[in-house]
């Protein structure tokens, strides 16, 4: 926190894993609206469909169609060309993306050949997971189980492949370490959801678009959905934060009798934001830089443990489909990293959609998408305030905790501390509403026209983008995960404190603030547009 | 560890030194009245985030 002096406004922008994923996020975003002039680039984006072995005659899933260029499907200038790459798209995608985040990791100076090897074998362990994940038996849902020629499927949907990539990366991490390590340089679980998360910015500027072509009005409700989970996360969030903190502060000092520095980066890691805040907040109170890290490391393991069992507890016991964007925003706010966070909300927007689908026996369809999107709201708003809030310990630290005279800290420390991801999310959004607001006029008959060359760009970013970061970032963490960390290392006390303050404080508050602030909220039915 | 080697490791710069957890976990220094300030203003930000949360958002269970 002392020497800032040398730092400017943009420095990073071109080595930090954060500036990356907007470069990435809104690089793909920008060059997907070319379509709004006839030029589609972004049609090779490769996207896996449900399979079987044997294909029931009348029914669907060939092998030979699992991958398919998303712009055989939505492309309106180039169907022809994307319709012939088949299987062919997942190559397009390795060589774009790799070479994409090849750029990346020259500029983050990351050691090149260990990452491109490393990017190559994720990635195809990601394609071969999503395969298997996508095998009708895993992820056919009760109403289409007759079109695979099946009487029973685990109905899993998509979650089946987030599951499968998840265990994969675990089985690697945990024993095969070597493996692991060697891959390490290329399993970036941060800056892959932060990429993904900025696509996702763009799937909540996309979703009136995509509505308003089944009817206006429903284009309307999506908008003034996404505006109302907007300000209901900002209020969720600060009443939470300023809850959980102290709460964990004081658990961590007066009952198991840590140290102030400790407690205090405990406070933020345990809180809400993870990673980065417990680095934040280490560097705002001078902690050494193992508490970070112990705190990082615990951070990770135990978001894995949250990713697991959270979206089954509040798909199956609690709140379930009455309250859907109440389960959404208090994933947001309970599972800690971003990347676990997002994951575990892509879970569960798989888990719920499904269920109220099976339920209703299809009376009800959800939009794909909201659910994920109100637990990533509240991370986001979180990630917002960690800026803010090492800002606030580092001045109370410095002036009042220790007492140093003469120190100065610079409010330029908020900008440097800002997620800079979180950039690419409201941009790709705010642009999307424009078009929607400005001239796709609302989803009037006028402007559909230009709405739908928007969504023959955007639904390769927002969909098949999205998804493969979703997936490279359940591979990643999984990779990263190592559960005898929690044995081998002194901190026996601190998972304690850890397991105490998440499931006893934290996850409890979180409900009880996104109850306050969500309940109620319904998701549009798109039953009678999608059948 | 010596306050000279802590202060050494506080720098920034991860060493064998600074990875020795042992000394971040014990000597618990005791609570002083800025810590009761810090936690109170916390919960008390947050006491008036929510009555304002309540009122103004539209979602909120107050409306």
């Amino acid at each position: 926190m002392t020497d800032l002096s040398n730092r400017k406004w943009y420095t990073g922008m071109l080595t930090q894993e954060d500036w990356w994923a907007v470069w990435l996020g809104l690089g793909f975003f920008f060059i997907s609206l070319l379509n709004i002039w006839g030029i589609d680039l972004v049609g090779w984006v490769t996207y896996p469909t449900k399979w079987v072995f044997h294909v029931p005659e009348g029914g669907k899933g060939a092998i030979s169609h699992a991958f398919y260029a998303l712009g055989k499907k939505y492309s309106l200038t180039a169907k022809g060309f994307y319709s012939k790459l088949g299987w062919w798209s997942v190559i397009w995608t390795y060589v774009i993306f790799g070479i994409a985040t090849t750029i990346g990791a020259i500029c983050m100076k990351w050691d090149i050949k260990r990452f491109v090897a490393g990017w190559t074998i994720i990635y195809f362990l990601t394609i071969a997971t999503w395969f298997v994940g996508h095998h009708a038996f895993f992820a056919a849902t009760k109403v289409n189980w007759h079109k695979y020629g099946l009487n029973f499927a685990l109905s899993l949907g998509g979650g089946a492949s987030f599951i499968l990539a998840l265990i994969v990366g675990l089985i690697i991490g945990n024993f095969f370490k070597g493996f692991a390590n060697y891959l390490s340089e290329a399993a970036k679980p941060e800056w892959y959801i932060k990429t993904a998360i900025v696509y996702l910015g763009a799937k909540l500027g996309y979703l009136p678009i995509k509505l308003s072509g089944f009817s206006q009005k429903l284009g309307k409700v999506a908008t003034k959905l996404t505006f109302e989970l907007f300000i209901a996360g900002a209020a969720a969030t600060v009443v939470a934060y300023m809850i959980f903190w102290p709460g964990i502060y004081v658990i961590a000092r007066k009952i198991f009798k840590l140290p102030r520095k400790t407690a205090a980066v405990l406070g933020s890691g345990i809180s809400i934001c993870g990673v980065s805040a417990a680095v934040a907040t280490g560097g705002a109170v001078r902690a050494r830089p193992v508490v970070s890290i112990m705190v990082s490391a615990l951070v990770v393991v135990w978001a894995v443990i949250e990713l697991i069992i959270l979206p089954g507890f509040f798909t199956h016991i609690w709140p379930g489909t009455k309250d859907p964007l109440v389960a959404g925003a208090a994933m947001g706010m309970s599972v800690k990293t971003d990347g676990a966070d997002a994951a575990a909300g892509e879970l569960l927007d798989i888990f719920l959609r499904n269920k109220v689908q099976v339920e209703t026996n299809g009376q009800v369809v959800w939009p794909e998408g909201i659910i994920t999107a109100s637990a990533v709201m509240t991370k986001i708003w979180i990630d917002v305030f960690i800026g803010i809030w090492a800002f606030i310990l580092a001045m109370v630290w410095v002036y009042k905790v220790e007492r140093r005279p003469g120190e100065y800290v610079p409010p330029s420390e908020v900008w440097h501390r800002f997620p800079k991801f979180v950039i690419g999310y409201f941009v790709a959004w705010l642009v999307l509403l424009a078009i929607f607001f400005g001239p796709g006029h609302k989803g009037a008959p006028e402007g559909m026209a230009l709405l739908k060359s928007v969504k023959a760009g955007v639904v390769p970013v927002e969909k098949g983008m999205r998804k493969l970061f979703f997936m490279l970032t359940f591979m990643s963490l999984g990779i990263i995960t190592d559960f005898r960390k929690l044995k081998e290392c002194q901190f026996g006390k601190m998972v304690w404190v850890y397991f105490v303050g998440l499931f006893l404080f934290i996850i409890p508050v979180a409900i009880i603030v996104a109850y306050i602030f969500h309940h109620g909220m319904q998701l549009p039915n798109i039953a009678q547009y999608v059948q | 560890m010596n306050e000279k080697e802590k202060e050494k490791s506080n720098a920034g710069t991860l060493s064998i030194d600074a990875m020795d957890a042992q000394d971040v976990l014990e000597d618990a220094e005791p609570w002083e009245p800025i810590e009761t300030k810090l936690v109170l203003w916390s919960f008390a930000v947050a006491i008036i985030a929510l009555i304002i949360g309540l009122w103004l958002v539209p979602t909120s269970i107050l409306h």
